[in-house]
């Protein structure tokens, strides 16, 4: 993970480099920016335990993924932002963990996590590199629950395939980035977005399991200003 | 402004794909290994139909467990044992038993010829101990059910003798048992206390009486001679009873010169006492019986652990068996059988029952084809914090066991028609020592999990 961004830095750097030979003048009041890049979404869990009726202090760890990231933004003000931030869906391996660690994977899950920014960039317009801050608003969702034979091994052995839902969740993200022009009207954009994101799995067995999944994103993206 | 249009679309694009709706899956259901059968061996916990012939299948039982699908009125009531539910999560036909029959009371129908079957490899049968052939329910310990009780060790010759001596090396292989060694050396442990206890108090009785009777006579020193030789003489006449020995001692009294004894308030209290010095003395011959014996037992169940060692290493390991499940000895002194015994029994039991696990960890670990479950660690939590496994009871039997609703006594003869009154489905046992079609879930699905852990699921 470390490495990854070190070399997301590096990047931007080069790209920093590139922008400062172009002096152009990028993300003013009034313009549109559209971005294409790559996000890697990796959770953070603290899991509950599996309710009743299960062994005690079953537990879930949720795997990471990559995936390509679109977003659509809008300049309020010469600072002041606001970015759509989509991507495709992202697939987590849901693994079994606390008493039951050692059972792999159990069974993976797409999520979607569309969110909506309010940023603040800072500098000028016509900076080469711009930091901003931001806040947003996730709505994520879950698709595409996908269990195995082993999930229904350990939670129904010998009967009906086990198959489980995650609700649909309100969470709300932070996020820290940078963009570096590229030249005219392209720049490079890294940021990390972290998301406090907690929601319930529950089992056709019966059971339930609180899991916070509190992602942290990095992403990676060209933009462009319309 | 065309390359925004364009983002835009594959914008769209991107949310419409993901707008899936909740499609839950269940997903491969294949196991990670495919086996061509399934085998197993044990007793009563892993029987899936020895004795369902006779009387026992036209009473609606046969498996020890509540028996009969049962799922229309709740789901937990599957009748299954785990072996059962092993074998279809694997995707194998429902295993059926190796051999049926019965060899006991031919009036109660319990006298069934002995058959092997074909085909079937659930060798496991109730009562089977792991070397000793006779086990509990054996006509050989006067049960008139006349159970079978082959031993493992006979169970593993039956199939390698029906294999043509090896194993393919792609079945599963489930071993579980020693139970019924513990069960019936609790048993004779009883026994054995209850004879040195009576023994003790018939002795303890004699003295007390006839020193009491004597102290009034003429001569006491010859008078506690002639009336404990009257009292021995009456006990062993047949057809005694305490009244006609009393009887016999307080005319031996009289004629020792001891006359005022012939008067019921002379010699009763003299008997309530004699009775209470009884029943002091033989609670603690039975005790100490019991001290002097509990170690022996304990060596016999480590042995019988190492002989099931043996059994699995050089009769189906070294025969080309690659994945053998042996499950541990659950906590049987939190059965409801354990829970009625004293306190220094059910210690005595956990000895027991920890000589045998040790044996089996210390004689089976390291050894890539077997997989040692630790059933026992499983069944004591589940017994001592039932209520996450979403057990409701763990100390009561879900069946009604009196004779007039049960012929058997036992789960054996249990069914949806004789369970006891309310909600017994996640009751832990089904009789005082079998648990029901739940509790072989959870047991079914500890085993799968360390299965799944070590990549056999």
């Amino acid at each position: 993970m470390t490495q990854r961004i070190n070399t997301a830095v590096k990047l931007l750097a080069v790209a920093a480099a590139l922008g400062a030979a172009s002096g152009a003048s990028a993300q003013s009041k009034g313009e549109w920016l559209g971005k294409i890049g790559v996000n890697r979404i990796s959770p953070d869990v603290t899991s509950g335990d599996v309710s009743a009726p299960s062994k005690p202090g079953i537990k879930a760890e949720v795997g990471s993924d990559t995936k390509p990231i679109f977003s659509v933004g809008y300049m309020i003000t010469d600072n002041v932002s606001t970015e759509l931030m989509l991507g495709v869906p992202y697939k987590h391996t849901l693994y079994g963990a606390g008493s039951i660690e050692g059972t792999g994977k159990l069974g993976t899950a797409e999520a979607l996590p569309p969110t909506i920014f309010l940023q603040y960039r800072m500098f000028e317009p016509t900076a080469t590199v711009r930091p901003y801050v931001g806040v947003g608003y996730t709505y994520a969702y879950f698709r595409k629950e996908t269990g195995s034979a082993q999930l229904t091994a350990v939670l129904n052995t010998g009967g009906q395939p086990a198959t489980y839902s995650l609700d649909a969740k309100h969470a709300g993200s932070l996020v820290l980035g940078a963009t570096a022009k590229l030249g005219e009207r392209y720049y490079a954009d890294l940021n990390v977005v972290k998301t406090r994101l907690k929601t319930t799995a529950h089992f056709s067995t019966g059971q339930t399991l609180n899991i916070k999944l509190d992602p942290l994103a990095v992403s990676l993206s060209v933009g462009y200003r319309f | 402004m065309r390359h925004f249009k364009l983002a835009m679309t594959i914008m769209a694009a991107a949310v419409i794909a993901g707008c899936g709706g909740n499609d839950q899956r269940p997903g491969d259901q294949t196991p990670k290994l495919k086996y061509s059968s399934q085998v197993s061996f044990g007793d009563s916990l892993s029987d899936v139909g020895t004795y369902k012939v006779g009387t026992v299948a036209a009473i609606g039982g046969g498996t020890f467990t509540i028996n009969g699908n049962n799922t229309a009125s709740n789901p937990a009531l599957t009748g299954k044992n785990w072996t059962e539910l092993m074998a279809a999560q694997v995707g194998l036909p429902a295993p059926c038993p190796a051999m049926t029959g019965l060899d006991g009371d031919a009036a109660k129908g319990f006298s069934v010829a002995v058959q092997a079957k074909a085909g079937c490899f659930g060798y496991a049968q109730g009562g089977a101990r792991v070397t000793n052939p006779v086990g509990p329910g054996n006509k050989l310990t006067g049960s008139p059910l006349g159970a079978l009780t082959v031993p493992m060790v006979t169970q593993v010759k039956n199939h390698l003798a029906a294999v043509g001596g090896k194993f393919k090396g792609d079945e599963i292989v489930y071993v579980m048992g020693g139970n019924n060694d513990v069960l019936i050396s609790l048993e004779q442990l009883s026994a054995g206390a209850t004879a040195a206890g009576t023994a003790a108090g018939n002795t303890a009785f004699a003295t007390s009486l006839a020193t009491q009777l004597a102290a009034g006579a003429t001569n006491p020193a010859t008078a506690v001679q002639s009336i404990s030789l009257a009292i021995a003489t009456e006990a062993a006449r047949p057809g005694s009873t305490s009244t006609t020995i009393v009887t016999a001692a307080v005319t031996a009294a009289v004629a020792a010169g001891n006359t005022a004894a012939a008067s019921p308030t002379v010699y009763g209290p003299m008997v309530v006492k004699a009775q209470t010095d009884a029943a002091a003395a033989g609670a603690k011959a039975g005790a100490d019986y019991a001290t002097a014996q509990a170690p022996v037992l304990v060596q016999n169940i480590a042995k019988a652990g190492s002989e099931l060692v043996a059994l699995v290493k050089t009769q189906i390991v070294a025969n080309g068996a690659n994945f053998v499940v042996v499950n541990n000895m659950p906590d049987i002194a939190n059965t409801p059988s354990g829970l009625a015994q004293s306190a220094s029994t059910r210690a005595l039991i956990d000895s027991m029952v920890k000589a045998f696990n040790d044996t089996l960890a210390a004689g089976l670990s390291g050894d890539a084809k077997i997989l040692l479950v630790d059933t026992f660690s499983v069944s004591h939590d589940q017994a001592t914090n039932p209520a996450p496994y979403g057990l409701t009871n763990v100390t009561d039997t879900a069946c009604d066991l009196t004779p007039a609703k049960n012929p058997l006594g036992n789960s054996l003869g249990c069914n949806a028609s004789n369970l006891k009154a309310g909600d017994v489905s996640h009751y832990s046992y089904a009789d005082t020592v079998h648990p029901t079609p739940f509790l072989h879930l959870l047991l079914a699905r500890y085993v799968s999990e360390k299965m799944v852990a070590k990549g056999w699921l």
